[in-house]
């Protein structure tokens, strides 16, 4: 979908205007879910377990039923429906057995929220703890205690996923690429070390909301706020085998997803109250501590990275074995394996590698897609890694990762072969380079460092994505032209945040040459209304949606041309238009306003032609492929982005205190559509990376129980935080598939900031860090040697050993 | 946690002492409400009846004077300290570390005796008001008494505070006015975090006074030194002084190392 069109020739693609959004609300007047009321509305609490896991004795719900203003109480035994997005394990409420600290095992539906929480109090639940697994390779040991017996009898998409009975293995994503034996054998250097994070929260400013209603004859409306509209519709169906076209899913206003939101979360629940309050719509709203552990997180990680290398810095092999701490139930997180298991050695060529990444099952919170969908955690350990094995060579870290670095001809993990317009990881390196100075202090920062007594250092650190997505994703968009020739544009593709609508509403304007103001692009999403869209996921909206609203304008100009064609007695080979009118390109004078055509042209004596003017456009993946199950061969990328990072960072080095100091980030977007959105996914991703790296991670105590579930202990960034200077760089290999030659870059800043600051951190004071976040006192301890006391690594999600 | 209870705020000081008197166990003071409603929200603590100390009239606001010193009343907020001249000039320290306490937005509710009366091992303004050798002034139906900041403290969360009173004033001695120190915090992020250990240091005349805080069940102030003494002499009494914990925001050793760091280089700047 190259369009060949210079910059300059554009109008509206490439501008910085403002979001489509914006007054809406930063005036208070757009309306969330959380602020929709509706007659009869009904308020929902969950009863939870105390524990990681316990076989459910008893429910008691006698004294909940009885209080005054409850309407609903539900337990698990009533509900024999199952919800999973590729491996169908999970039930609406927890049934006979709880599997994580935090799990509803049953609720309320009542007049207020406090009488439901009153209710949910007086339930009684009888336990039988059992001893958890908590730890992702514990579980996989051979007689570790499982955390799903049925395993083996669960559904799941099988062409893609390999669960294995019997076992805490909810996946195991395989991929084998060249002759992995050869490739050490022909390595200088072989270097192996083990990294790890633990799981993460994704803290959108709006927390998990959803109401449902669920009337007679299973007519069903949902109002939420997820990220996937057609996802929620989709998984809701499934489970209670309703037909689809009987399920309204609304998503107004959404503030923020992260991944979090991407698949089905409170809505089957507060259908479910609904139907048994009679019909009444019930409204279920997280509470910030149960955003912690009553929805999911991102999945922990463990891993260890073995890399065979030449004198010269020439990779030969590398090997790699992944356990995902999933949690409780799998969820996005057997995607996750797969996907960051496909691309799990960054955008460097790897000629032999050998990679197995397990989905483990443990008694934890569960885990889900989370920006950047596995590489955030993975690249952590690959960053690091390239950084210990240059240092170990005595080459410049990043002439080592340009040594590597994928390039036309390469051929990726799977077998994909990399072509100059692949987008070119090398430029992103070498601008963030010059943007940092890097490989040596200036004057400005010696200086720094004599007044401070602060150590600085630098590191240039690479990362790629592709979307994870089913080879066939697929989406529509529609736009209809009303009297005044302005134009709605419908799709399902949600605004969650990421500029989505603006980029789309100056993609049509572009395609249909109308002034931004004429576009309307229909805020919310409605099921009954909007046509389908797989998922607002993957950073892949602005290439499959901005395709479908450039094929959806075109076809709204050629219905347009067939009844001016008319009109004007000319081919509509022969037209042309602008803002206003169609008209004859070689009798320019000869002409009809598209205000005359938009619902239908009517001749002076009321005859009429045409009808209203409608666009649509489908588009859908193309020539992708599934995965070899066995090796992991194949063709899974709509398109990769790559990017890189350079970070500024002093150190303390008596203390292991540190401030940010700069970030330059390059990402070669292939087409920027808006430099100013695309800024702001810069900034936002790479603070959110930053979190990530210094101070965000869930902490347990030894029977499982999550120790801190709220902003008192689990910290995120603030404003203060910010680094000094941020500096955002677009490198433009335009995509020939792509919207204008764009490519997402949605979660691409939030990727390798972990690594970066590791390395940034190690260059400045030597400090040797292999698992995040890195808190000031882990490079006090990795400065000074000083062990960290087993018990207190183990609950901040490092592995205990096998 | 969700639940109803009943909202009072008396207008003078007898009404308040009566209300204390006739509640009891049952009540909670409430100032600032930065820790208590959190405290409510989270299901720790259930009072039935909250009381409002805001609106008391005869309660003392912010004030100094050479007899009396600096008095803070039980509504004077962070923000009203770090706002005030008299404070800035005559006692920087305790802007220092009320600037440190929380966010903004916080500090804008947060009242100092109300930090002090939570009694929080990282309570940030207690370390301050320990080296200026503070007095809480405490009133009752009954009476009223004085009580030194320093055995105003009695474990985590635990005060000399009986049930029926309330801390009317916090008072410090003009004697004090016109120290100089530091105060140094460890936190998580640079935005808003409780203290994982902080130390403050004031210097007057030749006497030397530090405190120390999210290292003991208390905040700690060690005993008086004269001004010339060595970081290492500090150090050596800090450590014996202080009992910090491994928790989830730190380890003890972690603690003990940043407590000896700040000794030293607060001992150097200041």
């Amino acid at each position: 979908m190259l369009e060949n069109t210079r910059r300059e020739d554009l109008t509206y693609v490439g501008r910085g205007v403002d979001r489509v959004d914006t007054l809406e609300k930063i005036t208070g007047h757009a309306l969330y879910t959380g602020d929709l009321r509706m007659p009869g509305l009904l308020h929902a609490k969950t009863k939870r377990s105390p524990h990681a896991k316990a076989r459910i004795r008893r429910i008691n719900t006698q004294k909940a039923e009885r209080l005054p203003g409850v309407h609903a109480v539900i337990t698990g035994d009533e509900l024999d429906n199952r919800l999973g997005l590729y491996l169908v394990d999970k039930h609406v409420l927890a049934r006979g057995s709880v599997r994580y600290h935090g799990e509803a095992v049953a609720a309320v539906a009542a007049d207020t929220p406090a009488i439901a929480q009153h209710a949910v109090e007086l339930i009684d639940v009888e336990y039988e703890t059992e001893e958890p697994v908590l730890d992702p390779v514990a579980a996989f040991r051979r007689n570790a205690p499982l955390v799903h017996p049925d395993l083996g009898r669960y559904n799941y998409i099988k062409e893609v996923f390999t669960p294995l009975p019997g076992t805490n293995i909810a996946n195991h994503t395989k991929l084998r690429k060249g002759d992995i034996e050869k490739g050490f054998k022909d390595a200088d250097l072989i270097v192996e070390r083990e990294y790890s994070n633990p799981n993460v929260q994704h803290v959108p400013m709006e927390t998990h909301v959803a109401i449902g209603q669920w009337l007679p004859e299973n007519r069903i409306t949902i109002w939420t706020s997820a990220q996937s509209p057609f996802t929620v519709r989709n998984l809701f169906c499934h489970a209670f085998k309703v037909p689809r076209n009987q399920v309204r899913v609304f998503v107004p206003y959404v503030g923020g997803g992260f991944g979090g939101k991407a698949g089905i979360g409170l809505e089957p629940l507060a259908c479910c109250l609904s139907r048994k309050a009679g019909g009444r719509p019930v409204k279920l709203q997280a509470t910030r501590e149960e955003e912690f552990s009553l929805l999911p997180c991102r999945s922990g990680l463990v891993y260890k990275i073995k890399t065979g290398v030449q004198k010269d810095g020439k990779i030969t092999a590398q090997k790699m074995t992944l356990f995902w701490d999933a949690g409780a139930y799998a969820d996005y997180a057997v995607n996750v394996t797969r996907a960051s298991g496909y691309s799990a050695a960054g955008p460097y060529e790897i000629p032999n590698a050998w990679i197995d990444s397990y989905t483990m099952y443990t008694n934890k919170p569960f885990g889900t897609a989370y920006r950047g969908f596995g590489h955030v955690e993975v690249s952590w350990g690959v960053e690091r890694h390239m950084d210990f094995i240059a240092h170990k060579l005595k080459i410049d870290p990043l002439e080592f990762r340009k040594t590597n670095a994928l390039k036309p001809g390469s051929l990726t993990l799977t077998g994909e072969t990399v072509t100059e317009h692949t987008g070119n990881v090398t430029r992103c390196m070498e601008a963030v380079s010059r943007e940092i100075q890097y490989g040596s202090l200036t004057k400005a920062e010696k200086a720094r460092e004599k007044r401070t007594g602060m150590k600085i250092g630098k590191a240039v650190v690479a990362l790629h994505k592709a979307p994870a997505m089913p080879p066939f994703t697929a989406t529509a968009v529609i736009i209809k032209m009303n009297e005044d020739a302005t134009v709605t544009v419908n799709l399902a593709l949600t605004e969650i945040g990421q500029g989505a609508y603006t980029a789309i509403a100056q993609i049509v304007a572009e395609q249909l040459r109308f002034p931004m103001d004429r576009i309307k692009v229909s805020l919310d999403s409605d099921t009954d209304k909007e046509p389908y869209d797989w998922q607002t996921v993957a950073s892949k909206g602005l290439v499959l949606s901005g395709n479908a609203s450039i094929l959806a304008a075109q076809d709204l100009l050629k219905k347009a041309y067939e009844t001016a064609g008319q009109v004007l007695r000319a081919s509509p080979v022969d037209l042309d238009h602008d803002d206003t009118n169609v008209f004859v390109k070689h009798h320019p004078g000869k002409s009809v306003p598209f205000s005359r055509l938009a619902v239908g042209y009517a001749y002076p004596d009321g005859n009429a032609i045409g009808g209203p003017l409608i666009g649509v456009g489908q588009y859908i993946a193309q020539g992708l492929t599934n995965l070899d199950k066995e090796t992991g061969q194949g063709l899974p990328a709509l398109d990769w982005t790559y990017g890189a990072h350079g970070l500024v960072v002093e150190v303390d080095p008596a203390t292991g205190e540190f401030n940010v100091i700069r970030i330059a980030s390059a990402f070669d977007a292939g087409k920027v559509i808006n430099p100013k959105t695309t800024r702001g996914q810069i900034v936002g991703g790479v603070l959110q990376g930053l979190g990530t790296a210094m101070c965000e991670g869930y902490i347990y105590d030894e029977s499982g129980r999550l120790m801190n579930s709220s902003f008192t202990d689990n910290k995120i960034l603030t404003a203060m935080d910010v680094p000094e200077e941020m500096v955002g760089i677009a490198v433009e290999t335009p995509q020939i598939d792509g919207a204008y030659g764009a490519r997402g870059v949605g979660e691409h800043p939030m990727i390798a900031i972990c690594g970066g600051l590791g390395n940034a951190i190690h260059n400045a004071c030597g400090a040797d860090l292999v698992h995040m976040p890195i808190r000031a006192e882990d490079v006090w301890r990795a400065i000074h040697k000083i062990p960290e006391p087993p018990r207190t690594g183990f609950l901040r999600g490092k592995s205990c050993k096998p | 946690m969700l639940y109803e209870f009943q909202y009072v705020a008396p207008k003078t000081k007898s009404e308040l002492l009566a209300l204390l008197d006739r509640h009891g166990d049952s009540c909670k003071i409430m100032a600032g409400g930065t820790d208590l409603l959190v405290d409510i929200r989270a299901g720790l603590r259930k009072p039935q009846v909250l009381i409002d100390i805001k609106k008391v009239s005869d309660f003392k606001p912010l004030s100094f004077s050479e007899k009396e010193g600096l008095l803070i009343g039980p509504a004077t907020t962070c923000a009203d300290v770090i706002r005030d001249k008299t404070v800035s000039r005559e006692f920087p320290i305790l802007i220092q570390a009320a600037k440190q306490l929380a966010s903004t937005q916080v500090r804008n509710r947060a009242t100092i005796v109300g930090n002090i009366c939570n009694a929080s091992p990282c309570a940030d303004t207690a370390l301050p008001l320990l080296c200026l050798d503070a007095s809480v002034h405490i009133v009752s139906k009954s009476g009223s008494r004085i009580v030194k900041l320093k055995d105003f403290f009695t474990g985590v969360k635990k005060t000399a505070l009986r049930k029926d009173e309330v801390v009317e004033k916090i008072t410090v001695p003009s004697s004090m006015a016109g120290g100089r120190g530091g105060f140094m915090k460890l936190k998580r992020i640079k935005g808003h975090d409780l203290s994982l250990v902080s130390v403050c240091l004031v210097k007057k005349g030749s006497l030397l006074r530090v405190a120390i805080g999210s290292a003991s069940p208390t905040p700690v102030v060690l005993k008086d030194f004269p001004a010339q003494v060595t970081a290492d002499n500090v150090a050596d009494e800090a450590l014996r002084s202080v009992k910090p914990i491994d928790d989830i925001r730190c380890s003890k050793d972690y603690r003990l190392f940043m407590i000896k760091t700040y000794i030293e280089r607060l001992i150097e700047e200041c």
